[in-house]
């Protein structure tokens, strides 16, 4: 599968990470990936188990019990340039500049999650995602890979 | 000591023997109560006799049920493969069988599982690239065709002699008048699928024979009594837990009213000391019948409670009731005593699950160095990335691990990721999970070895991985950056009072990102300074601001400002003069 531009929200302020999961969660609904209930799933699991990955990224998805609102295969990305804090700890800072939302079926994500993987491990990549300017600057980026 | 020991173990062994039992059963509870539904309504004596749709019956029961039972068999052993392979064997003991071959699918499912899984530990590394496709189709089917012959010879007349014993063991004491211990017998066969065996196969025939003569007989209560199952899910709706107690009331309305009483069996199986319950439940009903003379003038199925009575002649009401009320309170009580004293070790468990949350919480946050180090690293041939719903955190690991293994030059450890209800125990396993799934992973998993993790993306515990793996020797990793006495001498660190970003347009979330990294850093080095990113007209133009520029951005800071310290980086993040400044501030 590939990224497209309709999945990319750029700029965003969230306030919370529970909106910038919302976020996220809402681009999958506007393109058919899940049903509304399925944000609600993101935001359960990413409070049982976070979902902050390091390197200023977070991927929320929904629990294994979500997987049945899951309609097709789709990641959103949200780009918070001022970042939104993903810690559940009060002196823990887990600072998240992109969120990629996901929503998986039939593993057809794990391609594009892979090389999302691969790309976030270096941390100036992130920053190149976090201060894209355009849509098609950050689909450019994530295809530099592999 | 010993004793007790060996008890407890075989205690142990049993129920995990019945959870596997029921748990083939369980997720295909649809497709028996479609099979109920249709057999109640359509069946000739049903509701709505209908002989197209009746025609379904048979095959549903004798087919479509063991493969099911057989295909999840083999899941529960070796997933996809497992499954169909299993699904092939099971098809060697349903065709041509006398009976309805559950015990046979709970047999051959798992064995064609295991079977399959063997072979591929044997052969799955040695198969060429390329070949794959070709190795897993032939070797799964060859294995199945193997194993439905031995189904055919072997398995299929070892379970029809067993039955045909357990139906001749009900003949006997039904011919020495000892009628209610005929249950001991029927209620564990009914929860091994064989009731439909023993119903038409033995009781009907006798009691037809005497109904002919006396109008009425009690066989046809022995097996269709719905009350002992009743009790039982009754027992789990009030003192189960979870998804049994969940699930019981409608399985109890399924049952008692509806007839189906297969719907009961896995709870049984859950637990097998409940087959206590239902033969309890069992003898005291027919014992009941027998007392009140009570019997039905043809045989009911299903054995629901309308349908029982709907056979009942006039004058039996008051026993056939009596009969199904105190096999239902029988069951009742004695399900419950085996609940209640289960729960108390249960609460044992939930409290140790508590204890252990409470000590995740108190570490929260660190990963422990000593994470790896009493962990054997030898012989590791897969390493499996476990999250909760195996959609992103892990597969997100499971990539970037494989991309360092490669790089290592690792060639004989694949890396793979799952839901941490999936996983499955096996030799030679690494199972990398986050910290809050450590402990379920560990249930899952126990011979194992287990590596936590705190960040997927950068984890410090990859590169140890890769490390053990290659030496099996721990390397000490040397995670402070050794200051250079070079570098950033020209600045006067010590009376700095806040160090800047500066932010523009096209790095705000480079700028938000280095505060952050920063911050981080100057934390761990127990140092406190602020640090802030700012535009570049909010610059303070002191000598005790510290600002962090790019190349480019220097010229810029240079035309405005003249008093401010700056450092120039190559990069805002990564840049190794960062680690010199921390060093070198108050």
């Amino acid at each position: 599968m590939e990224l497209k531009e309709n999945m990319i929200l750029l700029d965003q302020a969230p306030a919370t990470k529970k909106e910038a999961i919302r976020l996220a969660g809402e681009l999958l609904v506007k393109e058919g990936c899940v049903d509304e209930r399925y944000i609600d799933s993101m935001i359960k699991r990413n409070e049982d188990v976070s979902t902050y990955m390091g390197n200023f990224i977070a991927i929320p998805h929904g629990t294994d019990e979500g997987k049945r609102f899951i309609k097709k295969t789709g990641i959103s990305v949200v780009q918070v340039p001022l970042g939104v804090d993903f810690s559940n700890d009060e002196q823990v800072e887990n600072l998240v500049t992109v969120v990629f939302g996901i929503a998986g079926a039939n593993n057809e994500h794990l391609e594009l999650l892979s090389q999302i993987a691969l790309y976030c491990s270096d941390v100036s990549n992130v920053a190149k995602l976090a201060d894209a300017t355009t849509k098609a600057e950050i689909i450019n980026l994530l295809k530099e890979v592999g | 000591m010993d004793d007790a020991k060996n008890k407890t173990s075989l205690k142990a062994r049993i129920q995990k023997l019945g959870t596997a039992l029921s748990g083939m059963v369980m997720p295909n509870i649809a497709a028996i109560i479609a099979w109920g539904l249709i057999t109640a309504i359509f069946m000739a004596e049903g509701w709505f006799p209908n002989k197209q749709i009746a025609e379904l019956i048979g095959p549903m029961l004798n087919y479509l049920l063991p493969l099911l039972i057989g295909y999840v068999g083999g899941r529960m052993v070796y997933e996809e493969r497992g499954a169909v392979v299993g699904a092939i064997a099971t098809i060697g003991v349903v065709v041509g069988s006398q009976v309805p071959m559950f015990l046979g699918a709970m047999i051959m499912g798992p064995l064609g599982g295991w079977c399959i899984k063997k072979l591929d530990s044997i052969f799955q590394d040695k198969v060429r690239s390329g070949l794959e496709m070709i190795y897993n189709n032939f070797t799964s089917g060859i294995m199945g065709m193997l194993l439905a012959i031995v189904g055919v010879y072997v398995v299929n007349p070892v379970v029809n002699t067993g039955s045909m014993l357990m139906g001749e063991g009900v003949d006997w004491i039904i011919s020495v008048h000892l009628l209610p211990l005929a249950n001991i017998f029927i209620e564990p066969a009914k929860v091994l699928f064989l009731n439909n065996a023993i119903g038409n196969g033995i009781l009907v025939p006798l009691g037809i024979q005497q109904a002919a003569s006396a109008g009425k007989s009690v066989l046809f209560l022995l097996e269709s009594n719905p009350g002992p199952g009743l009790g039982v899910l009754l027992a789990f709706t009030f003192f189960g837990k979870g998804n049994a107690k969940g699930s019981a009331p409608g399985a109890a309305f399924i049952q008692f009213i509806g007839g189906i009483h297969e719907v009961y069996f896995p709870y049984i199986l859950m637990k097998p000391a409940m087959f206590l319950a239902v033969i309890a439940g069992g003898v005291t009903g027919t014992f009941t019948f027998q007392m009140f003379g009570a019997g039905l003038k043809a045989a009911a199925s299903p054995g629901s409670i309308i349908a029982i009575l709907a056979m009942t002649p006039k004058g039996s009401y008051l026993g056939v009731l009596a009969g199904v009320a105190t096999g239902a309170v029988v069951s009742f009580i004695i399900a419950a005593i085996i609940l209640k004293h289960d729960r108390s070790t249960a609460d044992e468990f939930e409290a140790k699950q508590q204890e252990m949350a409470q000590m995740k919480a108190e570490s929260k946050g660190k990963e422990t160095p000593t994470n790896l180090a009493p962990a054997d690293f030898s012989g590791i041939k897969k390493i499996i990335f476990a999250c909760d719903a195996g959609m992103g955190s892990s597969a997100m690991g499971a990539s970037l691990l494989r991309d360092k293994i490669k790089k290592a030059d690792i060639t004989d450890v694949s890396v793979t990721n799952t839901a941490v209800s999936r996983l499955q125990d096996e030799p030679d396993l690494l199972v990398v999970t986050q910290v809050e799934l450590a402990e379920r992973a560990a249930q899952k998993t126990p011979s194992a070895v287990h590596v936590q993790v705190g960040n997927f993306l950068n984890s410090p515990r990859y590169d140890e991985i890769i490390a053990r793996l290659k030496t099996e020797t721990l390397i000490n990793e040397e995670t402070g950056v050794e200051p250079k006495a070079t570098t950033g001498s020209e600045l006067e660190l010590s009376n700095i009072k806040e160090i800047n970003f500066i932010r523009h347009d096209q790095n705000i979330g480079t700028s938000t990102m280095a505060v952050s990294l920063f911050k981080d850093s100057l934390h761990k080095a127990g140092k406190k300074v602020p640090v802030k990113a700012v535009r570049l007209d909010e610059l303070v133009d002191s000598s005790d601001h510290l600002v962090i520029v790019t190349k480019e951005a220097k010229k810029n800071l240079d035309i405005r400002y003249t008093k401010v310290q700056v450092l120039v980086v190559s990069d805002l993040l990564t840049d190794e003069k960062l680690a010199q400044i921390i060093a070198g501030l108050a």
